[in-house]
């Protein structure tokens, strides 16, 4: 019997997947878990495994489709079968999610009151409580369009993707030529630059072309590896996000960044300790970062401040600490959250991210464990970094880097008795915070209290 | 006297631009050594085209049986299309008068020499007064290039000789008419005096007329006129002029013709000289004042527009560089877009073209498909024309489709070719034109007719 494949709706707020490629062509053979198809979110990557046996039949949609979770993107059976009433569009066929076009009206009527919860909910720019999808706010944060007073065409008023489309095309007026070559690059070419050069202002082709647009450099430029001696790769789906996430969150907060270094010893002794002793007692391996993580999560309930989320002309102000802690993957910066880590021990911190560490390398990530974090984590240290100003990531006001070890030198403490300079390792700390939401004092404190929880590691751990 | 802006010049680049700066609350002063309008209105494409039409009814008349109309004894008395001329022109004329007077323009009769820049405004001597302005617009226009032949001076002496204004203002058919210069304004008059009565030939250095046209196209056209009459002496140049003579070489002979006229019409020339250009350092390069996409001189706060920039020559040319100028004095920055300038040639029958031509394109390298078809898919050509000839023809850019040139001789070609100017504006695709709406029965459909297989 012929049997649908569909889409898997990986975590809440996924609501489309993009096909990344086929493993198998129509007449292949399917086995038990043969890998179909591979999918991505925005912001990871899975592959889709065989439930059953036969032959692909047929698919609906092809590499590059943007597809409505639920929808059936092909069929497995035995040769011979009819696939039709498996279309996407067959009248009274399976799909209710419908095909790509009206994905996102289908989908969106239902996720209303959740729209409003939980931490990570965006403001919109300038778009106060306006009822709007987050894909549409997705792609209004990506272009930059302000959707302010603006009443949608979903369900209750709701603004949906087409509307910020439609906006967005009616605020960068553009010449019907430029218009095409803007809607075949998918809308990246908002960085033309405006106004254009054309008739009334309008984006001429050449602007896109100089805004760099792939749409319309791809006529003009072919073969990126050329006489230039450059290879040109589009931007994945991921790595688009990290871009906007960056460049908003540098173009709208006022970051500064402040540096400190505390004496690793006791956290270098502990770590020693535990790596001497600690499977024989069924702890794991503790690193220097979870071990940061775990002070992170102590200090920073004292300074409510840096635990928040600025949002509009508001600060949220969060309870419990959810710490995202920056990784790097294959795909690009990833951002996982170690859900509510004030409550946790310093052992199960350090096999949550290890474990959320390894999903994200992996690329298999539900969405949902990438987002909710009320402050962030990021560490350097093992490319011997001293220093850096890591970049927020927004709405979050704060984010801490973690450099690496050097041997400093002091004056020997220990009375007027003693003499001389002794070394001590040293580790750094690089607190970024938004200026708009916290003052330098606050931060300050903030960051000397977290210092002085290190170098006091052993009390800490009675926290 | 200081004004924010003054502008030398009261052509369709000068009085243009000084009426929207007006407006836009700029003090302006407009200095004319001639009346307004320039030469558009007084001797270019205003009174050419009382004169044309003029023959055009003519013509319909002469051949009204062809349409089941008898009319006996048509005539064209040159006097009175003379006369007609003076009165559309002074209409004209007046109207522009009262726009930059109503705008409030302070137009002040007499040529205007730049004398120096102080205190960040330009001095100038305007009619012998002293005027300061903080802008400036230099519109000075173009005159009729006299190339060395001997005998030309005594000839425009004599009257011989002449311009196109000459022409214009004289009231004698000439029995034969030589034309010097195949260009636009040689066949304009070429055509008018071939309806007159005149037996005209035209001298031409190049290998085709109508300069930059659709090759194509002007070669129909030559073909055209070779049937109603007109000579053409391709590769042709005139040396001498004697009394009532004219000596001219062609394919490395020499020959010699009678004529009671020879129109003057090789081309025109920036106006450049006299102007003290030199005393605030307005660079100029091959006699013409060099701008860029806005309009700007090498000095800061000098503009140039129109014929004296010499970047095309056109009366709509000049209006919207004229636009630019006092927009970019205004603080918009905004620049001249010079693809889509559609040009016409109002010959009868018309031909208008806009974009690049073929000849054009493969000058770039630039891969095109041609289109084209005879007007005689039309119906509204069919149902007024007689064995006239008439071809759209459009030029799309291989790989996107889009349009990139559009020519078409024929009725209405004027009047049609400004939508050409808008496709290619918008940057639209033939598949793009080809889904609009084009209203049944006319000329304009051709367009539509020509994009579809």
């Amino acid at each position: 019997m012929a049997v649908p494949i569909v889409m898997p709706k990986q975590g809440q707020s996924v609501e489309t997947c993009v096909i990344v490629g086929f493993s198998k062509k129509v007449g292949d053979a399917v086995a038990l878990g043969d890998v179909i198809f591979s999918y991505e979110t925005d912001k990871a990557a899975f592959e889709l495994e065989s439930e059953c046996e036969g032959v692909l039949l047929g698919a609906f949609y092809g590499e590059g489709d943007d597809v409505a979770c639920l929808s059936t993107v092909c069929v497995v059976g035995e040769p011979g079968e009819d696939i039709g009433p498996f279309r996407p569009d067959a009248p009274g066929g399976p799909d209710k999610g419908g095909g790509p076009a009206t994905a996102e009206t289908a989908t969106d009527g239902g996720d209303g009151p959740a729209a409003t919860a939980g931490p990570d909910r965006k403001a919109p720019p300038g778009g106060g409580g306006v009822p709007i999808s987050p894909r549409a706010r997705r792609l209004a944060e990506k272009a930059g369009v302000d959707y302010g007073g603006t009443v949608g065409t979903g369900p209750n008023g709701r603004i949906i993707e087409r509307d910020i489309q439609a906006l967005a095309s009616a605020g960068r007026k553009a010449t019907v030529g430029a218009a095409a070559a803007m809607a075949a690059s998918a809308g990246s070419a908002s960085g033309a630059s405006y106004p254009g050069t054309g008739l009334g202002g309008r984006a001429t082709i050449k602007d896109l072309e100089a805004a760099g647009a792939p749409g319309a450099a791809a006529e003009a430029a072919p073969g990126g590896d050329g006489d230039g001696g450059y290879a040109e790769t589009r931007l994945s789906g991921a790595r688009r996000i990290i871009a906007s996430t960056m460049q908003r969150s540098l173009a709208e907060m006022a970051q500064l960044t402040l540096h400190a270094s505390f004496d690793a010893g006791a956290v270098l002794g502990l770590r020693a300790r535990i790596k001497a002793g600690g499977e024989a007692m069924g702890i794991g391996n503790v690193t220097l970062n979870d071990m940061v993580l775990y002070a992170v999560s102590r200090v920073l309930p004292r300074h409510g401040a840096m635990n928040s989320h600025l949002v509009g002309d508001s600060v949220r102000t969060f309870g419990k600490v959810h710490l995202g802690m920056a990784v790097d993957t294959p795909r690009g910066l990833l951002v996982p959250t170690v859900m509510d880590a004030g409550g946790l021990t310093l052992g199960m911190i350090a096999k949550a991210a290890s474990e959320l560490a390894a999903k994200a390398r992996s690329g298999g990530i539900s969405p949902d464990l990438l987002t909710g974090g009320t402050f962030t984590v990021s560490n350097l240290g093992v490319y011997g970094v001293e220093a850096f100003t890591p970049v927020i990531n927004p709405p979050q006001v704060a984010i801490l880097g973690v450099c690496g070890l050097t041997d400093k030198v002091r004056a020997a403490s220990g009375g007027p008795g003693a003499a001389g300079l002794q070394t001590y390792p040293s580790m750094g700390l690089s607190l970024t915070f938004d200026h708009r939401a916290v003052d330098g004092a606050p931060a300050g404190r903030f960051l000397k209290d977290l210092c002085d929880a290190l170098e006091r590691f052993d009390l800490l751990l009675c926290m | 006297m200081a004004y924010d802006l003054l502008v030398i010049g009261g052509g369709p680049g000068g009085y243009h631009a000084a009426e929207k700066a007006a407006l836009a609350g700029l003090k302006t002063m407009l200095a004319t050594d001639g009346p307004v309008g320039g030469v558009c209105l007084n001797e270019g494409c205003i009174p050419t085209k009382a004169l044309l039409y003029s023959a055009k009814v003519y013509e319909a008349a002469k051949g009204s049986a062809k349409y089941g109309v008898r009319v006996g004894g048509a005539e064209l008395d040159h006097g009175a299309v003379i006369e007609r001329k003076r009165k559309v022109v002074s209409a004209l004329t007046g109207g522009v008068t009262r726009r930059l007077r109503k705008a409030g323009v302070t137009v002040a009769q007499g040529g205007a020499v730049i004398r120096g820049k102080a205190g960040g405004a330009f001095r100038a001597e305007v009619g012998g007064e002293a005027v300061e302005a903080s802008s400036l617009i230099i519109a000075t226009g173009s005159s009729p290039i006299m190339p060395r032949i001997e005998g030309l001076d005594r000839a425009l002496g004599t009257g011989f000789a002449m311009t196109s204004s000459g022409m214009l203002e004289s009231a004698a058919v000439p029995r034969r008419l030589v034309v010097v210069g195949g260009g636009v304004i040689g066949l304009e008059m070429a055509s008018y005096y071939n309806s007159a009565g005149s037996e005209v030939f035209v001298v031409e250095a190049l290998d085709h007329i109508a300069g930059f046209t659709d090759r194509e196209i002007s070669s129909m056209l030559m073909a055209e006129y070779e049937r109603k009459g007109v000579r053409f002496l391709l590769k042709g140049t005139v040396t001498a002029l004697g009394d009532g003579m004219v000596r001219y070489g062609l394919d490395g002979g020499a020959y010699e013709l009678n004529a009671d006229t020879v129109l003057m019409s090789v081309g025109r020339r920036p106006n450049v000289a006299g102007l003290g250009l030199e005393s605030i350092g307005v660079e100029t390069k091959g006699g013409r004042i060099p701008t860029d996409g806005r309009m700007r001189t090498n000095v800061s706060g000098a503009y140039a527009v129109g014929d004296v920039n010499g970047e095309s020559m056109l009366a709509h040319t000049a209006y919207v560089e004229a636009e630019v100028a006092v927009d970019n004095i205004l603080g918009v920055r905004r620049s001249v877009r010079y693809g889509a300038i559609p040009s016409v040639i109002y010959t009868n029958p018309e031909v208008a073209g806009c974009g690049e031509t073929e000849e054009s394109a493969a000058g770039k390298g630039m891969a095109v498909e041609v289109r084209k078809k005879p007007l005689a898919y039309n119906g509204r050509y069919m149902a007024e024309s007689e064995g006239d000839p008439g071809l759209c023809k459009i030029l799309l850019e291989k790989g996107t489709g889009r349009i990139v040139g559009v020519h078409m001789m024929g009725p209405y070609a004027s009047e049609v070719i400004f939508g050409a100017s808008a496709f290619m504006e918008m940057e639209m695709t033939g598949a793009d034109v080809a889904g609009m709406v084009f209203p049944h029965p006319t000329v304009s459909e051709m367009i539509k007719e020509t994009l579809e297989r």
